[in-house]
């Protein structure tokens, strides 16, 4: 916690910040403030608009209105320059380090700090020795970053800010790749980093890191700041609600139905990520027929891993995935097909579909060959006349089979993706954000093609960023949080609140999954 | 009066119109260099590039000689489209050029007097020579493929490599093995009946380009039409979504491979049976390098790529008879050969631009959105 | 004669031939170490030898000095690489491809400027060379002594290019941006660096050294100009840096084993052993394709090698 002697300053100020992207109002006449001295958050769901007010703060992005003021005067940042000119320095989720480079080259890359052509490294080396023991930041100059584990190669990036005289920190879910023992050792930092008068923002959705490190926080939702207050005045409830807690806009039509017997089965699923952490760290969960079960979460708990792990496109550390009493852990893409269990991936663009190629191409993806003629070559009518059944169905536009799928429009683009998993009538379907980056014609069309195939029988897995999304479409609800459900529940019966407890960690449904 | 002033846009256009307009600026433009490049030879250049598309596209002769020279270049460019599009950055065509050469003249040999293929007449003998031209050259690119696929290896080195060693190869059985008696490294001169026998009366031009445009249609039925095709596509495209649809990506790759060889020694083969008629030392000037640029600008498509090879053999013929009647070295169109595809490369740079009247900008301002 | 005396007469003709043939290998490797560190792969080289060997030869000729030929061929090989500069990092071509069509017009401008320059002189004309200097005292020692002490100037000159790479890429702040152009540009640029000039920097520098290389194969070891003069070691070259984990002073020992494979051949066919002579000839070439194959392992290429850039 901060102890500040003097009365706090607005160091930093941000005043009705607008930002359009095309579509989307990324922040709605924004106020934010930060004091020196203190350690505020920026609360927020993916999409609430945080990471692009921050980005505006650093000169990433250029602001469409609104003002920056820098002690009470008003300033331009054009450039990450002129931020770092005013001493404001940024760390983003994915570090900006050379990996081959030692500690100490990294730091001084790109410093135009003496005319001199030759580097200094012995100099650079002391002077940040010199940094690191006043802050109680542990790092050996001359150590290779991809030697480093995650933790201290933070604490580089924090290295390199204080050695730019930075005063404003701001960090962008820093502990999302941290262990609890490393996520200790930050807050320590944060705190060194405080009392020496700098200040510090940490953008993140994790509640309980919040109310234990900071002073203030401020919560976003849609581009808009919902509240703004002092962590010890509030609660976890309080976040929660502001958090997720929104009008909404959409409906989807659904009754209520029974669900059938159990067809897709994960047991104890463990799977590693790049760095050789678990991402995901035993899951349990059935998806039955005629039910869509949605997965909730904040982005980057496992989510992509969950899919992968699924489909085997990537590798498991530990658990099967069970799919109609078979064992399909280890399955191909070709057997998946075979056995009916089909798959919507989340990169509509670079892994769904074939951008280079027309609709009818895409449309026979994954079952090509059974538009092959005896003789081995493509069955161009019967693929023609199949496109055009699965552009009419699914209201594809332009309707023209030979229409390049890279120039779909987002929402075509997934219908088309959707459609061709649909029209192999599966037995189940694993579908992952399929209504990213649509608009609300799009999705409304998308969501009405999922409830059918549920009504149809289908068992539907269905992971998603978008919580409208998953209340909307979902019978049951899972939350995951650091790779592991936090918990099931009928959707009926769940409330905003509780979903948002789970998804920020802090909360934890007994018995987990196993019906 | 109508200001013009240069927008531009965030993606490049990619109109057929637009695509028309710099490839033909494009070859505008270096035929251009090519012009001021003869001046210092004191060539006049409009008449020397008359008497260049004269020689090449004029007369029944010329355009003989053309077709003489497509052929190899058409085979070549096969190979690219094959290689290339299934993301297969092989550059070797030259080596597999010199090798189905080789290996076009071993098995013409043998129909010489003693041989196993005496006395066979030309339709039997010609499916067996491309058979064994194919399977040389398959053989030869699949070395690098295999490589590639086995060890991960860098493909564009090792195919480049490959064609120096094909020379030596080329040279020691001239010197050695398939040498004809005497002095001169070369072999003995192929027996007639095996020789491409000629189209029309008057030029020059044999069935090899008659197998090229067969090829070509059955390159572009493969590629385009088949199944294997929409594999080898799919896999060159995308091999993660490739994985996603079922396709064996490692077997794709390597049939990829043997291909290219095989197509490319088949150019060998056409220009050892239809023109030379022995094997010699200094036999490639360069085709497996024009090959892949003629495939380039046909935008690797078969169709292209044959329209791109008869441009391309007509300036080589073209530079051929400049040079005897006028004196200006060849050299010059190689160098408007390069600077073609170049200018295209870089033009589409062009293609992010486009140019507007002032009036147009002012009132569209107000109605694009971005 | 004792055996031991024609073995090192032996040695002695093949290692100071092997320090010899290295060198237009390790300029041409130094300055694509250069070009690959900023993320750049610059096939063109090949093409750029060629250029700087017509250049210093036309020039030489013509002037009647050297040196005057050797800087003409460094300015022909900076112009010629602005223009594939642009190529690589403004119009954002496939490198390679450009390398490769790139090399084609070379070989064209190269027989035209030939023509142009020679015209109708009969006969080859040979040009001055630099002549091998004898290093005082230490040329005299015995065995090492011919190998490595009586060499031309330019041999001398460009051991020291070695240290200076060396300096130049690990201890200057030039060397550090351009290295971080080419491991990591998100991270460079969010540093402030600019990545088209480190790369323009780059492919110019490989531009220079690949037309000095050219221009040492005329003036040193021919004296003549031949169309192939240059004959893959351009791309030798590109396995040179590969080999020599695009670091110098690997790099150089890597031209010596590439240039030693070289001049063995040519030893080998003078001692007339009952190989054919191509098989010889073939040796450098098998060598760089076991090198690049892949069975030696992987290696750590600079990680944003043959990416283009755009500014977000």
């Amino acid at each position: 916690m901060a102890t500040d002697t003097q009365p706090a300053s607005a160091a930093y100020s941000m005043r009705k910040i607008v930002k359009q992207f095309p579509g989307v109002l990324a922040n709605d006449r924004v106020d934010f403030e930060v004091h020196s001295g203190e350690i505020h958050a920026l609360l927020g769901e993916n999409g609430a608009g945080k990471s692009t007010l921050m980005q505006i703060l650093y000169g990433q992005y250029g602001r469409d209105s609104g003002e920056i003021l820098v002690d009470g005067q008003p300033c331009r940042i054009d450039g990450t320059r002129d931020a770092i000119r005013l001493g404001i320095g940024m760390i983003h989720q994915e570090f900006m380090l050379v990996r081959r480079f030692t500690v100490v080259e990294n730091v001084i890359m790109g410093m135009a700090e003496s005319s001199r052509p030759v580097i200094d490294l012995h100099g650079a080396a002391a002077r940040l020795r010199a940094l690191s023991k006043e802050y109680g930041l542990q790092a050996d100059p001359y150590d290779v970053i991809e030697n480093l584990p995650i933790g201290v190669q933070q604490r580089v990036e924090i290295l390199k800010l204080l050695y730019r005289n930075a005063r404003l920190l701001i960090l962008d879910e820093p502990t999302a790749v941290l262990t609890p023992q490393e996520t200790a050792s930050l807050f320590v930092v944060l705190r060194q980093l405080v009392s020496m008068g700098h200040s510090v923002v940490i953008v993140t959705h994790k509640l309980h890191e919040i109310l234990e490190i900071s002073d203030r926080v401020t919560i976003m939702r849609d581009g808009r700041v919902v509240g703004s207050v002092e962590t010890k005045n509030s609660s976890k409830d309080e976040l929660a609600r502001l958090m997720v807690g929104r009008d909404v806009r959409l409906r989807a039509e659904k009754s209520p139905r029974a669900p059938g017997r159990p067809t897709l089965r994960l047991e104890e699923i463990r799977v590693k990520d790049a760095r050789g952490f678990d991402a995901l760290n035993g899951i349990d969960l059935t998806v039955h027929e005629g039910e869509i079960l949605g997965i909730a979460g904040v982005d980057g708990n496992g989510q992509s891993e969950l899919a992968g792990a699924i489909m085997n496109l990537m590798p498991i550390t530990g658990g099967r995935v069970v799919f109609n009493g078979e064992d399909v852990t280890k399955a191909s893409p070709v057997l998946h097909h075979q056995k009916g269990l089909a798959y919507v991936p989340a990169d509509r663009r670079h892994v769904g579909a074939l951008t280079d190629l027309p609709i009818h191409r895409n449309a026979v993806l994954g079952r090509h060959l059974e538009f092959v003629s005896p003789a081995g070559m493509m069955d161009e009518s019967r693929i023609e006349s199949f496109s055009k059944t699965l552009i009419e169905r699914f209201g594809i536009r332009p309707n023209s089979p030979a229409y390049m799928a890279g120039k779909l429009s987002g929402g075509n683009l997934q219908k088309l993706i959707l459609g061709r998993e649909v029209m192999r009538d599966p037995r189940a379907i694993v579908i992952e954000q399929p209504t990213r980056g649509l608009d609300v014609g799009a999705i409304e069309v998308v969501w009405r093609e999922i409830i059918a195939q549920r009504d149809a029988g289908k068992a539907i897995l269905l992971i998603s960023a978008e919580l409208e999304e998953i209340f909307n479409l979902s019978d049951r609800i899972a939350v995951i949080y650091n790779g592991q459900i936090m918990g099931v529940v009928e959707t009926a019966d769940a409330s905003m609140e509780e979903i948002g407890l789970m998804m920020a960690g802090e909360k934890r449904i007994a018995g987990g999954e196993g019906q | 009066m109508k200001i013009l002033i240069l927008e531009r846009r965030l993606v490049p256009s990619d109109s057929a119109l637009a695509i028309a307009v710099t490839t033909a600026l494009s070859v505008l433009a270096a035929l251009l260099i090519g012009g001021l490049l003869m001046i210092p030879f004191g060539a006049n250049p409009f008449q020397a590039y008359y008497q260049l598309f004269e020689a090449g596209f004029a007369t029944w002769r010329g355009f003989g000689f053309t077709l003489v020279k497509a052929a190899p270049l058409i085979m070549v460019g096969l190979a690219t489209i094959c290689a290339w599009r299934t993301g297969f950055a092989y550059l070797g065509f030259e080596g597999c050029l010199l090798i189905g050469a080789a290996a076009a003249t071993w098995t013409a040999m043998q129909a010489l007097p003693g041989g196993f293929l005496e006395d066979v007449p030309f339709f039997a003998f010609l499916p067996v020579v491309l058979m064994v031209s194919m399977c040389a050259g398959a053989i030869w690119s699949g070395i690098v493929g295999l490589l590639k696929s086995r060890f991960g290896g860098n493909e564009v080195i090792t195919s480049l490599m490959m064609n120096y060693i094909a020379v030596f190869v080329v040279q020691y059985l001239v010197s050695g093995p398939l040498r004809a008696p005497g002095d001169l490294p070369q072999s003995p001169r192929l027996p007639q009946e095996t020789w491409l026998p000629y189209l029309f009366d008057g030029s020059r031009a044999h069935l090899g380009i008659v197998i090229a445009l067969i090829a070509s249609f059955v390159v572009w039925v493969l590629l385009l039409k088949s199944r294997i095709g929409y594999e080898l596509i799919v896999t060159g495209l995308n091999p993660k979504a490739a994985r996603y649809g079922g396709i064996n990506v490692g077997s794709r790759q390597l049939l990829a491979a043997f291909l290219a060889g095989g197509l490319a020694a088949v150019a060998g083969m056409v220009d050892i049976l239809g023109i030379h008629h022995r094997l010699v030392d200094g036999l490639a000037e360069g085709t497996g390098f024009i090959g892949i640029v003629v495939a380039l600008l046909g935008g690797l498509n078969p169709l292209g790529c044959v329209l791109a090879a008869l441009l391309y053999a007509g300036l080589s013929v073209g530079a051929d008879a400049m040079q005897r009647q006028a004196g200006l070295p060849a050299s010059v169109i190689f160098i408007v050969q390069s600077l073609i595809i170049l200018f295209v490369l870089a033009s589409d740079l062009m293609r992010y631009y486009r140019v507007r009247s002032r009036a147009t900008v002012v009132m569209n301002t107000k109605v694009e959105s971005r | 004669m004792s055996e031991g005396f024609v073995f090192s007469v032996f040695l002695v003709a093949w290692l100071s031939a092997a320090a010899r043939l290295s060198i237009p290998l390790l300029l041409a490797a130094l300055g694509e170490t250069f070009a690959e560190r900023s993320g750049v792969l610059n096939i063109g080289i090949e093409g750029t030898m060629l250029l700087g060997a017509i250049t210093s030869y036309l020039v030489t000729l013509w002037s009647g000095s050297p040196w005057i030929g050797l800087v003409a061929a460094m300015f022909v090989g900076l112009l010629a690489n602005v223009f594939l500069a642009w190529m690589y990092v403004h119009v954002r071509a496939n490198q390679v491809v450009v390398g490769i069509i790139f090399n084609i017009l070379a070989l064209g401008i190269t027989s035209y400027s030939y023509r142009l320059g020679m015209g109708d002189v009969a006969g080859p004309q040979k040009a001055e060379m630099f002549e091998p200097i004898a290093i005082p005292v230490l040329s005299s020692i015995p065995v090492l002594g011919p190998i490595l002490f009586h060499h031309s100037i330019l041999f001398y000159l460009t051991i020291a290019l070695v240290a200076v790479a060396s300096f130049v890429l690990y201890r200057t702040r030039f060397g550090l941006q351009l290295r971080a152009a080419g491991e990591n540009p998100r991270a460079a640029s969010a540093a402030g660096i600019s990545i088209v000039q480190m790369r323009y920097c780059g492919v110019l520098i490989s531009g220079a050294a690949a037309a000095t290389a050219g221009a040492y194969l005329v003036l040193v070891q021919i004296g003549l100009f031949r169309e192939t003069i240059v004959a893959g070691q351009g791309f030798i070259a590109l396995a040179v840096v590969i080999f020599g984990r695009w670091d110098p002073w690997k790099a150089a020992l890597a031209a010596f084993v590439f240039g030693a494979a070289d001049a063995l051949q040519l030893s080998l066919q003078l001692y007339q052993i009952g190989l054919p002579p191509q098989l010889l000839l073939s040796i450098p070439y098998i060598v760089t394709i076991i090198a690049m194959s892949g069975m030696l392992g992987k290696t750590h290429q600079p990680e944003a090698l043959m990416t283009s850039w755009r500014r977000e």
